[in-house]
Order: C-alpha cells, then sequence, then structure tokens
C-alpha cells in the first residue's frame, strides 16, 4: 500500500510536468493548428533567461514572471515575423520552421551558456530535506505538490479562457477558419501571436518548474520531457487541454507502476517505450487521441 | 535568352555536355582528392540517399515522417549483426536489410498511415525514440550488444571489382566506400525517378495534393501509402547499411539512429527541394560542405566569422543551419533546387517536342479499362 501510494505521487508529480508542457502544445494547435515542435526548447531558452536574472540577484519568484514575460515576446514575435508568413505558403512549412527553431535554439543555448555539467537551479517551492508531507506512510515532497497544483490551476485558466471569454472565442473562430474570422472582424492576427506567446509563457513557468525539480539546468533540460509532452497530448487529443492533463498525469502514474512493479522486464529504461507503444495503440482505435475532436474536412 | 527543342540535336548535345561533366567529376574525386575528401563524398552519398527516401514519404506523398532515423538504425544493425554474427559477406547484407525495412515500414506504415497530419508526426517521433531505446534493452542484448553497440564490422578484404583494380589499405577502403556508396545512389535514384515518372508516381502526387479526390479518381489511398512507406523505409535502411560499412560501427547513440538522424534527413529534402527528385542530392552536398567548413568556426575564428561567433567555443553550425531553414523556407519554399531552375529558366527554356505532346494525345484517347 505505502510503495503504491508513492508511486501514484511520483507518477502524480513527472505527469504534472508532461501536463504543463502538453498544454503548450494544446494551446498553440488549437489558436493556429499547428504543432510546435520547438515548444520544449522555447521553454529551456527561457529557462536560462530566468536562471541568468536569478544570478543576477533578482528573486527567482520575480525572475520567472520576468522570463514569461520574455517568453510571450519570444513565442508572439516567432509567429508574427516567421511562422504567418510561412503558413501562407505551406502547411507542412510550419512543421519544419518549428523544427529550425528547436535546432537553432538548442544550439544558440549551448553556445550562451557553455558548460558541461550545467548549472545549478533553485525551486520555487520549499525544497529543503525535510520539506514532505506523510501521507500513509509515502512521502510527498512540496515541490512536487507545487507543480501538481500548478498544473491544476493552468488549466482551470485555460479551460475558463478558452470557453468563458471573448478572446477564447475568437482564438476557437480563428482556428476552425482563418478567413471567415477574419471577415466578421476577429483580430486573428494578434489572436495568432497571442495564442504563440501564452503557449511560449507557460512554456517558460513549465521549464522553470522542472529545472526546481531536477535542481539543474542543461541545454537538454526539456527534452525528454517534451517526448512525454507530445505523448501526452497526441494521447489526450491535440485540441483539448483537459486531455491533454489527464494523459499527462495517466502517463505519469503509469510509467511509475510499470517501471516500479515490473522492474526484471521493464525498468527506469524502457518505461518511455511503454508510454509510446500505449498510445500507439490508443490512436489505432481513436486516430484523434481520447478527448480530440474529429476534423470533418470538406473536398 | 534560348530557346531549344526538347529532343532536337542542341538538346542531345546539352545533355551530353552535363552528363559528361558530371561523369568527370564523380571520376575526379576518387582518383584526384585526398582521403578526407573522399570519405565526406561517401558520408553525402549516404545522407543523401536517406533523404530521398524520406522525399518519397513526405516530398512526393505528404506524409509527415520523423521515424527514417530507426530504418536507418535497421539497415545499420542488419548489416552489422549478419556480418559479425553469421559470417555473411557484406554485399550480401544490402538485400537482407532491404527486405527487413520493408517489412517492418509496412508494418509501422500500416496502422500508422491512417493518422493524419500533427498526430502523423508525433507517432513517427514516438517511433524514432522508440528505436534507440529498444536497441539499448537489457532483453535484446545478446542481438544488439546494448548501449556499447557493434563494432569492426568491415569487409575482411576489399572485393576486386574489375574497373577499379586491387585497393589497399586505408586509401583504398575510402575510394571503395565512396564508389559502393555512388553505386547504391544511383540505383536508388533510378527507382525513385523510375516510381515518380509511371503511375505510382501519379498516384502519390495526387494523395498528397487532395487524398479524397484521389481516392474518388481510383486511387487505392491505403495501399499505395503503405507500400511507398515500406519501399522508402528499404531505401533508407541501404543508406544505413553504407553507413556501417564505412564505419564499421553502429551504436544506439550514433548520429542518425536517434530522432537527430531525421531531422538532418528532413532538412537535407527541404533545403534541396522537397518533393523534386534531385532535391535531395543539392541538399546533402549543401549540408554536409556546410557541416565540414562551419564546425572549425569558434573561438580561435577571424575576420567576421570571429566578430560573430568568436565570443563561444561551440560550433554554431547548428545554429547557422537552423537559421538557413527558416530563411529557405521564407524565400524559397522549393528550396535550392527552385532557385536554380528559376535561374536557368532565364537563359534557357525548353518546349516539348512534337512527340511528346502526341503522347499526352495518345494517353488522352486510350479506352478507359
Amino acid at each position: 500500500m505505502e510503495r503504491l501510494l508513492q508511486y501514484v505521487f511520483d507518477g502524480l508529480s513527472f505527469g504534472a510536468i508532461y501536463a504543463l508542457v502538453a498544454l503548450g502544445l494544446v494551446v498553440v494547435f488549437r489558436g493556429t493548428g499547428h504543432l510546435n515542435f520547438a515548444q520544449g526548447e522555447m521553454a529551456m531558452f527561457c529557462t536560462f533567461i530566468i536562471w541568468q536574472i536569478n544570478d543576477w540577484g533578482v528573486p527567482l519568484i520575480l525572475a520567472v514572471i520576468i522570463g514569461m514575460v520574455f517568453g510571450f515576446v519570444l513565442g508572439a514575435g516567432t509567429e508574427a515575423t516567421v511562422i504567418r508568413a510561412v503558413a501562407k505558403k505551406s502547411a507542412g512549412g510550419v512543421f519544419v520552421v518549428s523544427i529550425a527553431l528547436f535546432l537553432g535554439l538548442n544550439s544558440l543555448a549551448t553556445m550562451i551558456w557553455d558548460r558541461a555539467e550545467g548549472y545549478t537551479m533553485g525551486s520555487l517551492f520549499p525544497n529543503q530535506p525535510f520539506d514532505f508531507v506523510r501521507i500513509l506512510g509515502a512521502e510527498w515532497r512540496y515541490k512536487f505538490i507545487g507543480v501538481l497544483a500548478v498544473a491544476l490551476a493552468l488549466m482551470g485558466l485555460l479551460f475558463l479562457l478558452f470557453s468563458k471569454t471573448k478572446f477564447g472565442l475568437a482564438m476557437r473562430s480563428v482556428a476552425s477558419n482563418p478567413d471567415s474570422a477574419r471577415l466578421v472582424g476577429v483580430p486573428s492576427g494578434v489572436v495568432l501571436a497571442s495564442s504563440w506567446g501564452i503557449a511560449a509563457a507557460m512554456g517558460a513557468l513549465s521549464g522553470a518548474l522542472v529545472g526546481g525539480i531536477n535542481g539543474q539546468l542543461t541545454p537538454s533540460l526539456m527534452f525528454s520531457v517534451f517526448i512525454y509532452a507530445s505523448a501526452a497530448a497526441t494521447l489526450g487529443g491535440l485540441d483539448s487541454p483537459g486531455g491533454a492533463v489527464i494523459a499527462g498525469l495517466s502517463i505519469g502514474v503509469g510509467e511509475q507502476l510499470v517501471a516500479g512493479y515490473i522492474p526484471g522486464w521493464i525498468g527506469q529504461d524502457l518505461k518511455l517505450s511503454v508510454a509510446l507503444i500505449l498510445i500507439f495503440v490508443v490512436l489505432l482505435v481513436k486516430p484523434s487521441g481520447l478527448f480530440g475532436s474529429l476534423k470533418v474536412e470538406r473536398v | 535568352m534560348l530557346k531549344i527543342k526538347e529532343g532536337s540535336l542542341q538538346h542531345w548535345a546539352l545533355r551530353i555536355v552535363g552528363f559528361t561533366f558530371l561523369a568527370l567529376i564523380v571520376v575526379y574525386i576518387p582518383t584526384q582528392s585526398e582521403t578526407a575528401r573522399i570519405g565526406q563524398f561517401t558520408s553525402a552519398f549516404t545522407l543523401i540517399i536517406a533523404a530521398m527516401s524520406l522525399n518519397m514519404v513526405l516530398g512526393f506523398t505528404g506524409q509527415i515522417s520523423l521515424g527514417h532515423s530507426a530504418f536507418f538504425g535497421i539497415g545499420g544493425y542488419t548489416a552489422a549483426i549478419l556480418i559479425r554474427d553469421h559470417g555473411w559477406s557484406p554485399g550480401y547484407t544490402f538485400y537482407a536489410a532491404a527486405v527487413i525495412a520493408f517489412v517492418v515500414g509496412c508494418l509501422i506504415g500500416l496502422p500508422v498511415l491512417r493518422i493524419r497530419g500533427s498526430y502523423l508526426a508525433l507517432v513517427t517521433l514516438a517511433v524514432a525514440v522508440l528505436f534507440p531505446t529498444l536497441l539499448r534493452w537489457k532483453k535484446l542484448e545478446w542481438l544488439t550488444d546494448g548501449a556499447k553497440g557493434i563494432d569492426s564490422v568491415k569487409y575482411d578484404e576489399l572485393p576486386v571489382w574489375p574497373i577499379l583494380g586491387e585497393l589497399k589499405g586505408r586509401d583504398g577502403r575510402a575510394v571503395f566506400a565512396y564508389w559502393l556508396g555512388l553505386l547504391v545512389l544511383v540505383i536508388v535514384y533510378l527507382v525513385c525517378r523510375g516510381l515518380i515518372k509511371s503511375r505510382v508516381g501519379r498516384s502519390l502526387i495526387a494523395i498528397r495534393d487532395n487524398e479524397t479526390a484521389a481516392a474518388v479518381m481510383g486511387v487505392n489511398v491505403t495501399r499505395t501509402k503503405v507500400l511507398i512507406f515500406g519501399i522508402s523505409a528499404s531505401m533508407c535502411s541501404l543508406a544505413g547499411v553504407l553507413a556501417t560499412l564505412k564505419t564499421g560501427v553502429v551504436t544506439p547513440d550514433g548520429h542518425y539512429v536517434t530522432l537527430l538522424g531525421s531531422i538532418i534527413f528532413l532538412l537535407i529534402m527541404v533545403v534541396g527541394g522537397a518533393g523534386t527528385l534531385s532535391g535531395p542530392i543539392i541538399g546533402g552536398l549543401v549540408y554536409v560542405w556546410l557541416d565540414n567548413t562551419t564546425r572549425g568556426i569558434g573561438t580561435d575564428s577571424t575576420g567576421v566569422l570571429g566578430f560573430l561567433f568568436g565570443w563561444t567555443d561551440q560550433s554554431p553550425a547548428t545554429l547557422i543551419l537552423g537559421l538557413a531553414l527558416i530563411v529557405i523556407m521564407l524565400f524559397a519554399p522549393t528550396g535550392l533546387v527552385g532557385i536554380l531552375r528559376k535561374l536557368t529558366r532565364r537563359i534557357l527554356t525548353v518546349t516539348p517536342s512534337l512527340s511528346s505532346r502526341r503522347t499526352v494525345r495518345e494517353v488522352l484517347q486510350r479506352p478507359s479499362r
């Protein structure tokens, strides 16, 4: 029981991080219909900015906010300058550009913050050795609870944004038909840029959280997290924020359980594969994810 | 501006001159250059083959695949395992790799190609990430040797090819690898060309441009997609075999076996020109050239490069490639081939001849089956 609970707690904590990054993917996909392959690297770059500002003596919480603003500008700027121009020419081009961003940002971060052993990153939440609650014998650290709370809060905010605000309505209309949206007066440029901006700002926050949990910062910070997050977004359906969070959490818990209870066969190195194969199977039955909506196309 | 007719004497003369020029370059490299240069061209050939295989799936059929590094790896590992454990002669491993990769490609393609667009990109991404972890898996260690990979896979003795004469030593190996790479490249190119210029190629392009319309016109979409995925996988595995035979080593972290490989193939294809037959060739040569020239840039550079990149120890190669990719997507979505075509059209236009027009009419008048 204690062991099971420990696995669930660990799983929920890691799952919350996957869910956060997956939410960023979902925001971009809902707003623009594109897949941002560079989501993880944008987050990593912003995290380095946060670290740098914090290193200059600004308190971490303030640095995170500045980093999120930087992320918003980075994301919105990228969309307004590059992505939109390319999207006009070909839809597949956006994917290629996001791969180029992935390569470029990773390489730029490696060039600027060039140190093999990485940097020490502080945590946003209390992180002393005794900072944990004990529930039925299993330990749950405050920083993990904090990450889960942030992910759930963001999901709630996004849900409100999408379904209750005028901006959310504008986002949905632009995603489903940009031309008609523009004709009825939706400022589609602003909407497109801000969905990239929001996603990148969320990325900055998730990067800071991951950095705080790892305690260490290297240019490969977000890579495996991004793989898990893309798996979560695919499983939940690329256009469903709730799906991303549920899928992220269940992938997190699932991998801990599998790795914990079948160590001989699966173990630590193969848990990612289990998640990916599971998604493979789900997509066979439901090609647009568990909670995603099927896109109907007209010829 | 010059205007010539297709199939006329001038056209043939131009073709022969072009072909001779190409042949001279191809022979010049292995006979006159230093060994390192020959090796660079051999790796360019390997990458070109991989990019060509991706081009069939992504460029011509419009199906995003990030999983081609896995097929590259399948080729590399098939060769290594067959040579080391079963004592095969290296030449035969090409056939084995092609068959295995074709089967695996079809098996993966069958479920995967039901999925469209961004989901497809993510699922093939999963394939690329899965493959190296499978290679490292403890339960498969008897086959793949786990994380350390398989090494010293090489020709014990280079086979004697009639024209090349006897090749010996390190230089001889490089020259042999060059010709072997070129041979495979030419074969793969001809297969691609044959496919594209035939009925199959027209169905692929129809699927890319509008899947529903293609199905309505009588293209068996699923069968065509799965088949081309399998063919593409088997071409990519040939590149993997070549890479393994050249370096003699294959590991799960190998340069083109991981996701990075898929990204590089994509880069080469797009820079050269997606959906064109010559695009991957130009893209591959440019990539290898850029990769080799930018590698040295760093702290000890001088001049403009030193000013731009002198503050870092790291090579800016990837950054430059990333930026180049964005610029190309912004200003020349058809890639370098598109630019070249535009330029040549200013100087020279080839007007189709009567004979080719007659063929079109014949096609139109042929009674439908």
